[in-house]
């Protein structure tokens, strides 16, 4: 949990979630697993404000309690999970991906449950139908079914999971027996997956349309009343909450990332093959696999979807035939395509020849580097000394005698991969911090603008609805200005280009963070 | 290699001073009369040594006059070593003596002992030349005089001084009629010390526009994805002729001049490379083995960080919220942001 890291935590817990919570937030993360008391007295919080904050963090997964550190009988601690806050940053992409996949429906029902951290099945697929059906022509609306069968979709190719089940209170734990819980004793919280029923529908039947929510009406039938109360009946899967699944989205992230960077090394005929070995191992292989399963090219053969003819010699040329991905070599791959890519765009080509230079031949003297880049003797060595400065090259020394004379010693440069790309990644998270601080303060500096556009959108929305004449509609129109109008627009446009580099430096990240976790694992 | 034997005769520098007529063939000519006294022992293993161009041995010498002592064998050697006339060498079996090349042993004429021992040295630091200092070690002779000497050899016409690209005021020094070794001038890529880097990227360019061109050309012919893979490909021998005929280069070069140029292109990410087994014999093939290159895309765009001008930012760790250099008021963002 680095500086930058907390400080990204913290801008984003405050756009979501409000002031309170990022104190609270960030003091968690900052300061390890603490119980409540600590809390509201350190953040000088009332300590109900603290009980709310705290409740939100654990709907949406952000914080975990688990038993004190001092045995059964301590109070709970709560601890922070500063991944899971970085996680927000990502969510637009989700919410995306499901709608390449699953069309609107998918994506709603993923924001949605994005938004509320943890959600039934019912209650999600009730307000997907009622939020498409205000989106239809009148007369129009959503059958439940299809969103239920949306959502089994989802289930199925593991987008969504269980929540896992809540352990059982510290009271309760002696009288349990080990064999049918897990002990609260125990400090890891249950994982989802620990929990077999993780995938499995519940056994219910939902039937019904999407309600058309009316803004003008109030004065519901009295029949409004009635379902109002029938809704709110149970409708058996109390207790089974469902929340998305990150690491599934991740490695889907993952395998396109590897597609595409195989279709522009190869051709378009590679890279579908390597789709569809990845598709059919997707839900085969844990996240962390080094190796996908080998497949036969047989069952290569048979997935492969009809209108890409190939013939089978052409598919037996292209790969072993028993075909086999690795992962972690893919990973690293791209981890390095990145880092060439910055040192490219940051210090220049031939920089980035240098950088390539060190990566691939490891350790070399500073002679040697000229000779293999055909650079000048001096402006290698400027580029060198750059950026050793910048910590991207290291200098390596070994001594040809004992008193490390410098005249004597041999100064070798190198690239390590690993220390730089937790570098850069360092780098990314400051950058987001400071796109989203930038996007706050262009926010703040036309506030006045802003609200007065937005006041006057109001007054037109509801002259327009109480029917007023079109002169009036003008002339509230014409209380924004030209230049006004301008700054508008340019504000918007501000606005909008901050967010879309957040979320592409949201892509250099999770390549790097899938890169050095895969290291990590091994 | 001069010897220094113990019994040398001080007559030695007496006789380096005679002029000798110049020899264009090895004609013995020192039956003239002004060699000393000694002459016939002398002259004998001079016509001996001419009977063998490429050296005798002390085993030899013994076997062909057996009646000459070991003193007497090595006093004519001697002669024969200071008149300039023999070299000795040393192989696994012992000494060797060798005639000397005739127009070498003209130019030593009006030398000294000094100066040869000063020539043989650089002499035998072949095409790379040697530096004063380690003339200076080898001959065990002090600086003046080497000066001294080098500036005479040097006005004769016998070595030259060649810049060291390496270390730009370093001298080496070398025999007048030789090429300097590449590692000193640099070979191709310098002209006068100078490195030449339009040049280099002139070369770059066009190999790179050759490989890509084969890949394009290789891609629009349909044909199985291995077929065009294959086809692709272009050997470092081909990319050397294509080179070669464009004729943009002055200079000769060579496939390895190629070979390092293509690297270049590795480094830049534009390029691949594969080695092949291939028959000797087969054109291009060095060593049984082909270098294969073919242009490549790079294997993802750049990428999101550098979208940002926090990605390129000189500034970026001086930045801090609240600080002089921070994100609400930085300069660069505001230009990105309006562009």
């Amino acid at each position: 949990m680095t500086a930058q890291e907390v400080r990204l935590c913290g801008l984003l817990l405050q756009e979501h979630f409000g002031e309170v919570v990022e104190r609270i937030g960030t003091h968690l993360l900052r300061g390890g697993a603490q119980n409540l008391r600590t809390i509201a007295n350190e953040t000088n919080t009332p300590l109900d404000l603290v009980k709310k904050s705290l409740c939100v963090l654990v709907q949406h997964g952000v914080c975990d309690f688990g038993s004190g550190r001092r045995g059964p009988g301590s109070p709970v601690e709560y601890r922070g999970n500063c991944e899971r806050v970085l996680r927000i940053l990502r969510y637009p992409r989700y919410i995306y991906t499901a709608k390449t996949l699953y069309g609107d429906t998918g994506e709603l029902i993923v924001e949605e449950v994005l938004q509320r951290g943890h959600m039934t099945m019912s209650n999600t697929v009730k307000t997907v139908a009622d939020r498409l059906t205000h989106n239809m022509e009148e007369g129009r609306s959503m059958e439940y079914s299809e969103v239920v069968s949306s959502f089994s979709k989802l289930v199925e190719t593991h987008f969504l999971q269980r929540c896992p089940p809540v352990a059982e209170t510290a009271t309760a734990a002696p009288s349990a027996t080990p064999a049918t819980h897990r002990t609260p004793a125990s400090v890891t919280p249950p994982t989802a997956e620990s929990n077999p029923d993780c995938y499995k529908l519940p056994p219910v039947t939902l039937t019904g349309r999407g309600k058309r929510r009316r803004s003008s009406d109030d004065g519901e039938e009295p029949g409004g009343v009635k379902k109002a109360k029938m809704d709110s009946e149970s409708c058996g899967d109390e207790g089974i909450y469902w929340q998305v699944n990150f690491e599934r989205f991740h490695q889907h992230f993952r395998d396109q990332a590897i597609i595409s960077a195989v279709a522009s090394k190869l051709d378009q005929t590679s890279s579908e093959i390597v789709r569809t070995m990845l598709r059919m191992s997707e839900v085969t292989t844990t996240p962390t696999a080094a190796y996908t399963q080998p497949l036969s090219a047989n069952e290569i053969f048979r997935s492969l979807p009809p209108n890409y003819s190939i013939s089978r010699p052409i598919l037996d040329q292209g790969g072993s035939l028993t075909g086999r991905s690795d992962l972690h070599r893919a990973l690293a791959n791209l981890a390095r395509a990145t880092l060439e890519s910055v040192v490219q765009e940051r210090f220049g080509s031939r920089s980035a020849r240098i950088f390539r230079l060190l990566l691939r031949k490891r350790h070399l003297e500073q002679k040697q580097v000229e000779d293999f880049a055909m650079i000048p003797a001096k402006e290698a060595k400027d580029m060198l000394y750059t950026l050793l400065s910048e910590n991207l090259v290291q200098l390596q020394e070994i001594p040809k005698t004992p008193d490390h004379a410098p005249s004597r010693t041999f100064y070798l440069y190198t690239v390590n991969q690993l220390p730089t790309a937790r570098l850069l990644l360092q780098h990314c998270y400051k950058t987001v911090a400071n796109l989203i601080e930038r996007r706050l303060f262009e926010t703040k500096e036309n506030k006045r603008l802003l609200e007065k556009s937005q006041r006057i959108e109001a007054i037109l929305a509801s002259l327009q609805a109480s029917g007023a004449e079109p002169e009036q509609l003008t002339e509230v129109e014409e209380m924004i200005t030209a230049p006004e109008r301008q700054q508008l627009e340019a504000l918007r446009h501000h606005i909008n280009k901050l967010d879309s580099t957040e979320n592409q430096v949201d892509e250099t990240i999770f390549l790097l963070e899938s890169y050095i976790i895969s290291t990590k694992s091994k | 290699m001069v010897c220094i034997f113990k019994n040398v005769t001080p007559l030695a520098e007496h006789y380096s001073k005679l002029t000798f007529p110049h020899v264009s063939t090895k004609t013995v000519q020192l039956t003239s009369g002004k060699i000393a006294i000694k002459s016939s022992n002398t002259i004998l293993l001079y016509e001996l040594c001419q009977q063998f161009p490429h050296g005798i041995t002390d085993q030899v010498i013994q076997n062909d006059m057996p009646h000459l002592e070991a003193q007497q064998r090595a006093m004519a050697i001697n002669r024969l070593l200071s008149l300039g006339q023999l070299d000795l060498l040393r192989n696994s079996s012992g000494l060797l003596y060798r005639m000397k090349d005739a127009q070498t042993a003209s130019k030593m004429k009006g030398s000294d002992n000094q100066e040869k021992l000063v020539y043989q040295v650089i002499e035998d630091a072949g095409n790379k030349g040697i530096w004063s200092r380690d003339i200076r070690y080898k001959s065990n002779l002090p600086l003046t005089e080497i000066n001294k000497i080098l500036k005479n050899l040097e006005s004769k016409k016998l070595i030259k001084a060649v810049k060291s690209v390496a270390a730009s005021k370093k001298k080496v020094y070398m025999l007048y009629n030789l090429q300097p070794d590449r590692s000193v001038t640099g070979g191709a890529w310098y002209s006068d010390q100078d490195f030449e880097s339009e040049f280099v990227e002139v070369l770059n360019q066009q190999c790179f526009k050759f490989l890509q061109s084969k890949a394009e050309v290789a891609r629009d012919s349909k044909q199985s994805p291995m077929v065009q893979r294959n086809s692709s490909f272009a050997t470092s021998h081909e990319v050397w002729k294509y080179i070669c005929e464009l004729g943009i280069s002055k200079v000769d070069l060579s496939m390895e001049d190629i070979e390092t140029i293509l690297n270049t292109l590795i480094y830049d990410g534009k390029v691949e490379m594969t080695i092949i087994a291939a028959k000797e014999g087969t054109v291009g093939s060095v060593d049984g083995q082909m270098k294969l290159y073919r242009g490549v895309n790079p294997i993802i765009q750049p990428t999101g960080l550098v979208k940002a001008p926090c990605g390129l930012c000189p500034v970026f760790d001086d930045c801090h919220e609240g600080g002089e250099i921070s994100p609400s008021n930085c300069v660069y963002m505001a230009e990105w942001l309006d562009f």
